[in-house]
């Protein structure tokens, strides 16, 4: 994820950008498995992001829990948690094109619903 | 009115060249901070990445508005608008030109202190009425700014006043041509750390790098601008990116007055231009090199720092021009 933001891939040249507060974003990017803890607030700031939103599971631990599968704090990937995951980006770990190649596609999918 | 004044304030130098250098403004600082960090920066949003500022606000226009529970309507309605509309009132009083600005009255530069005073406490008032956590304290730490980068920002930018012996921001320009060097070489080194100071304010002042405490992404989410969504959030970003065109070319008028250009009439406007530009790359530079302060460390540098060495080039300037006569 960090290479996909600097300078060797810089997805930036898309004109995505880094946000601090949910309430700025458009998509949510989900890096990891979703534990017993980290699940309200992963729902939360779904809550809190502006309509129309994106969710983009990156990573085998994001999709399904991965290796982290089944463990007794973990509910599984993002799939399990939030209504709704528009792309998901396999891979333990993703490649950086990976990674962009999938945001272009949320970036369709916009573009197709707005139609 | 007539339809040259017409054209004068709707196209150039008014509303339309201000919000499209404001944006044109934006991408600058994007690549100058992507070219510092050896990345590209937007490239993909029309040639170079030059319309991905017009494509944001565009983006955030259609984006939900939010309105958080217990949140003050009325202030995050008007506020925004403000944020707009003051600094581009305030723009009015800059030689755009290079000549004479649109709206110019003895006066001027101390109208121009004024709106930023008020943006300043429109920052504060939004960051409360948002009724978050994060946004109050933004809003605490924009307020205690505002505090201390103030007086030296008002100290610094009489100097050039005092030389021209006009508080009106067009006769100070002029007065350089006339004098024949930039206010910025007067005497040196002491319009140089008139500028010097002033440039450190107007980083304050915008709450760019190093000063940027009351926005610190990584510490408080957004700051002030925490619950902002939307239409909001495209107006404040627009009303930044105007403040920063504000700042940018209030330097380049103050400090960068010169005699070559000032006379010929196509080229003043290009020039002065080009000198608000060269102002906003610099201030990007400087947020690319530099890392934050924490909001106790930016008190102590100005008030224990900036504040002297701007009364003591203040009363220089003034003793220079005494004895010059």
């Amino acid at each position: 994820m960090v290479a996909a933001l600097t300078p060797r891939f810089d997805l930036e040249r898309f004109g995505a950008l880094k946000v601090g507060s949910p309430r700025h974003a458009d998509v949510l990017i989900v890096t990891g498995p979703v534990t017993r803890e980290s699940r309200p607030r992963l729902i939360r700031i779904y809550e809190q992001m502006p309509e129309p939103k994106l969710v983009v599971a990156v990573g085998a631990c994001a999709i399904s829990g991965g290796v982290f599968a089944g463990c007794y704090n973990v509910c599984g990937g993002a799939c399990n948690v939030l209504p709704k995951v528009d792309v998901v980006v396999p891979g333990c770990p993703p490649k950086p094109e990976a990674i962009i190649d999938g945001l272009n596609k949320a970036v369709e999918m916009l573009r197709k619903a707005g139609r | 009115m007539d339809p040259v004044s017409l054209l004068a304030y709707f196209v150039f130098p008014g509303y339309a060249f201000l919000i499209l250098m404001a944006f044109f403004l934006e991408w600058l600082d994007r690549k100058t901070l992507a070219k510092i960090q050896d990345r590209y920066g937007p490239l993909v949003v029309g040639p170079s990445g030059l319309l991905q500022p017009l494509a944001d606000f565009i983006k955030l226009l259609s984006k939900e508005d939010i309105l958080p529970t217990g949140a003050n309507r009325g202030v995050l309605t008007v506020a925004p608008i403000l944020m707009v509309a003051l600094p581009l009132t305030a723009l009015f009083f800059i030689p755009m030109d290079g000549r004479r600005a649109l709206v110019c009255f003895e006066g001027d530069l101390i109208a121009i202190l004024f709106i930023l005073i008020v943006m300043a406490l429109l920052v504060f008032l939004m960051g409360w009425a948002s009724a978050n956590t994060f946004a109050a304290e933004g809003a605490m730490r924009s307020a205690l700014q505002m505090l201390s980068y103030e007086i030296p920002l008002a100290l610094t930018a009489i100097c050039p006043a005092l030389m021209a012996g006009s508080l009106c921001i067009s006769n100070i320009y002029a007065s350089q041509a006339r004098a024949g060097l930039p206010f910025i070489a007067f005497v040196p080194p002491f319009g140089f750390l008139s500028f010097v100071v002033f440039l450190i304010c107007s980083l304050a002042e915008l709450e760019r790098v190093p000063f940027d405490a009351p926005e610190a992404e990584t510490e408080i989410v957004a700051g002030w601008m925490t619950e902002l969504t939307g239409r909001r959030l495209a107006l404040i970003r627009l009303g930044r990116n105007l403040s920063f065109l504000l700042m940018a070319s209030l330097m380049a008028s103050l400090y960068l007055g010169d005699p070559l250009t000032f006379r010929v009439a196509w080229l003043a406007p290009l020039a002065f231009v080009l000198k608000v530009l060269a102002c906003a790359v610099l201030m990007s530079f400087v947020r690319g090199i530099v890392a934050r302060l924490r909001i106790d460390q930016t008190l102590r540098v100005f008030w224990t720092y900036m504040i002297p060495l701007a009364v003591g080039v203040l009363l220089a300037t003034k003793l220079i021009l005494t004895l010059l006569g």
